[in-house]
């Protein structure tokens, strides 16, 4: 309970809360889009190289790869259960339902990191593997997504569009900015190991908590935007969704944690992952894919809704679960 | 000083590289494409920096050609814009140098 209160209360929290709270207000406050983006490079510079590392450090077991193949497998599924919720409880039609299922399906890196820093205030141990499980819950939501809307394997690259090119669809799910820099950090963590990290520390250690705090200012402001200017396209059966869906996966983590008997810090970073939900991988995939789900919906929902939803009071409830379930 | 067509496509930013694919297909001699800051349409407000997928940014194509050229990029971003975000315009223009169009 501790560990959750001192998440809330935590400086990258009450950042995240101005921003919010300044975007809702209509504050003219801005951070440029370059340096957000440049702020996001170097977190999952940081995050990587800080997993792989922690990977060099221990070998690849048999539990671990048991994890990995059930991070998958909850990507693959979260998507199917958002979709029926969808369909049976909104008013949305199957492809804005399947581009909302996918957003839920994959991951939001931002909670992932802002969970590593609550679990690390709160003095639990977490595994590297972790961020590699992030890297490879990112994408087979988007799968399902596709499969939900009967897409045959011409469609899922939308050749049938003028301009298309086969395989752009792929290239942006599987080559996307975050999966890169995540998995080239995250390698170069693991190759160069502890050594390697002593000689970058001051630049990726220290300074890490102050950047976080930054840039969930600007993500604040972000989903206080989007809040704004999206939130006439959801009802409350949508806005329901984006607070329970959520909770659904974590409970499903929660059970897969409890059966692969995860540490808590592990534990309380697969619920995490599980219960978040993309807003930058997903949007820009789903516009190539199922052009015709409005952006105004899902990322509305997954980064006005959702997103504040995690980072407030997901994030400690999700810890509060693990440690429930693994003590 | 002759008169050519400017074709004008507002489009979603993640069709950006098909409507460019398209321009150059049909044979256009060149296009320039521009960011934009922020707009309204369909009810929704939008605003380039809301978020970091970039799913809400839109650009500006901006090409100028001849009377065929534009009819052929015309016929394939009506299927284009059948799909994705955006609207276009044609108007003639004046122009000096008109073997560069």
């Amino acid at each position: 309970m501790d560990a959750a209160l001192s998440t809330i209360l935590s400086p990258i929290i009450l950042f995240f809360l101005l921003g919010m709270v300044a975007a809702l207000l209509r504050s003219q406050m801005t951070i440029p889009e370059a340096f957000a983006k440049g702020l996001a490079v170097y977190l999952m510079m940081a995050i990587g190289l800080k997993g792989g590392v922690e990977m060099s450090k221990n070998a690849l077991t048999g539990d671990v790869i048991a994890v990995f193949i059930a991070g998958i497998a909850l990507s693959f599924v979260i998507p199917l259960i958002a979709f029926k919720l969808l369909t049976k409880t909104t008013k949305l039609d199957k492809t804005n339902a399947a581009a909302v299922a996918a957003h839920y399906g994959s991951i939001s890196i931002v909670t992932f990191v802002a969970a590593t820093e609550a679990l690390r205030l709160s003095g639990l141990q977490t595994s590297g593997h972790l961020v590699a499980l992030a890297a490879l819950m990112e994408t087979p939501a988007i799968i399902s997504a596709l499969l939900l809307v009967q897409k045959t394997s011409t469609d899922k690259n939308n050749t049938g569009v003028a301009g298309a090119e086969r395989g752009e669809l792929m290239r942006e799910v599987l080559l996307n900015a975050s999966v890169v820099v995540l998995v080239g950090a995250l390698l170069i963590g693991w190759i160069t190991g502890e050594a390697g990290m002593t000689k970058i520390a001051p630049f990726f250690i220290s300074p890490f908590q102050g950047v976080l705090c930054l840039f969930l200012l600007d993500m604040g402001l972000s989903a206080g935007r989007g809040l704004r200017q999206g939130w006439r396209q959801l009802d409350i059966a949508t806005i329901g969704f984006g607070i329970y869906m959520p909770l659904i996966s974590a409970c499903l983590a929660g059970a897969i944690c409890y059966i692969l008997d995860m540490p808590t810090g592990d534990a309380a970073l697969l619920i995490t992952l599980s219960a978040s939900a993309s807003y930058i991988a997903v949007p820009a995939a789903m516009r190539l894919a199922l052009p015709k789900a409005k952006p105004s919906i899902y990322l509305t929902l997954s980064l006005g809704v959702t997103f504040p939803f995690n980072v407030t009071l997901g994030i400690p409830l999700y810890i509060l679960l693990a440690e429930t379930l693994t003590q | 000083m002759t008169t050519k067509k400017r074709i004008e496509l507002i489009i979603e930013k993640m069709a950006f590289k098909r409507a460019c694919r398209v321009f150059e297909a049909a044979g256009a001699k060149g296009y320039t494409a521009l960011p934009t800051m922020a707009g309204f349409g369909n009810g929704n407000r939008w605003q380039r920096d809301t978020d970091m997928s970039g799913s809400n940014d839109m650009v500006m194509i901006i090409s100028i050609g001849d009377d065929a050229t534009t009819q052929r990029v015309i016929e394939d971003l009506e299927s284009l814009l059948g799909e994705h975000v955006g609207v276009v315009s044609i108007s003639d223009v004046t122009v000096m140098r008109p073997e560069k169009f």
